[in-house]
């Protein structure tokens, strides 16, 4: 019963082997409510990844954590304390993926962020608002972050958010695609999280991108219910970042 | 509690999903029925879950808990609410549905009344 059916639009044909975990990943088999009662052992998960969502204030950061899957978004519904972390499954290649999904919202200042979240971070999204040139100035800054915490093998995606506002468009594409190439595996895409437009494809590309660094066997018992807790990091010059180690590969 | 929900060995023989949304947040067999008396912010209405003065909370006493936070196939966690953060749904973030302590680093709860079974 996947009752998400907007999950899949937009993957197209080139995604056909990625799917969805929650409900879309019920086997055909367990669809009769005899089969569902047979004795089966759970299964767990085969990796376990830590994605974090950082950039400036008011790029949609959190809309993007929203979006990765929710086409029914209802404001009244919310509570009023916001979503600190979330644990999201993945299918892909056949392997179940939980990713643990931490949305820096409201800790923007650049070195308000503890190191922490940096360093066991196998995924970084960073975000900038393509109709506001501030938060894209701010690349550096973020990248000088990444540089001093994160882990070298970690996945770069930036992401150029609210392409829904195309009117308001203050960096070009062309923009993005060059920042992102002046950094060594750093992938770029833009887009809109409000139309949730290349948001699932965000997410999934970039677990793709981890798994296929991985040995198959890694990662099965990585994390364990590491609740981080944020504390204000000492503050940092702002200079620009040395430019990344070549050894970065794809 | 309907007995189709619960296996001789106290797991959860259908999957747990938001009654909202329908996202699956337990596949069947990873949790275990627990009796706890634990207060929940009410689910009805935008109730401010910071304000620990709100009486506007339900006392819920079965759940299903489990140990690993990676045992959940979907799930957010709230920001510390004391030191407790409460769980919602991943997608559509309707709840809380669940708790959890952070001196209880190894227990997490979902609230049966407040969750569906497939």
């Amino acid at each position: 019963m996947d009752s998400r059916p907007g999950y899949h639009r937009g993957l197209g044909g080139g995604g056909n082997n990625l799917s969805y975990g929650g409900s879309a990943s019920n086997s055909p088999a367990l669809t009769g409510g005899q089969a569902r009662r047979r004795k089966q052992p759970p299964r767990p998960a085969d990796f376990k990844l830590q994605v974090i969502i950082i950039g400036s204030r008011g790029v949609g950061k959190t809309s993007l954590m929203e979006r990765f899957t929710d086409d029914t978004f209802c404001e009244a519904c919310k509570s009023t304390v916001g979503v600190d972390f979330k644990i999201k499954t993945v299918d892909l290649r056949g392997k179940k993926i939980r990713l643990q999904i931490w949305d820096t919202a409201g800790q923007e200042r650049f070195n308000s962020i503890t190191s922490a979240y940096y360093r066991s971070a196998k995924g970084i999204i960073l975000v900038y608002d393509l109709t506001k040139k501030e938060t894209f100035d701010d690349l550096p800054k973020w990248m000088k972050m990444i540089d001093k915490y994160a882990s070298e093998d970690a996945e770069l995606l930036l992401v150029g958010n609210k392409l829904d506002c195309e009117i308001d468009r203050e960096i070009t594409r062309q923009q993005g695609e060059k920042f992102a190439q002046q950094i060594t595996g750093m992938r770029f895409c833009e887009a809109s999280a409000k139309d949730n437009f290349n948001v699932d494809e965000i997410f999934l590309k970039l677990v793709d991108d981890i798994l296929k660094k991985m040995p198959l066997d890694m990662m099965r018992s990585g994390l364990s219910n590491s609740v981080l807790s944020l504390q204000p990091e000492p503050e940092v010059p702002p200079e620009l970042p040395p430019p990344r180690p070549p050894v970065r590969c794809c | 509690m309907e007995e189709t929900l619960v296996s001789a060995d106290g797991k959860n023989l259908r999957a747990v999903l938001c009654q909202r949304c329908g996202c699956r947040v337990l596949s069947v067999g990873t949790a275990t029925l627990a009796k706890r008396e634990l207060l929940l912010p009410s689910m009805k209405k935008k109730s401010s879950l910071a304000d620990e003065s709100n009486p506007d909370c339900e006392l819920l006493v079965e759940h299903w808990l489990v140990h690993d936070m990676f045992t959940f196939e979907n799930v957010g966690f709230t920001k510390d609410v004391g030191n407790v953060k409460f769980l919602v749904c991943a997608d559509c973030e309707v709840g809380p549905i669940g708790w959890h302590s952070l001196e209880e680093k190894n227990n997490f709860y979902v609230a049966i009344q407040r969750v569906r079974h497939e």
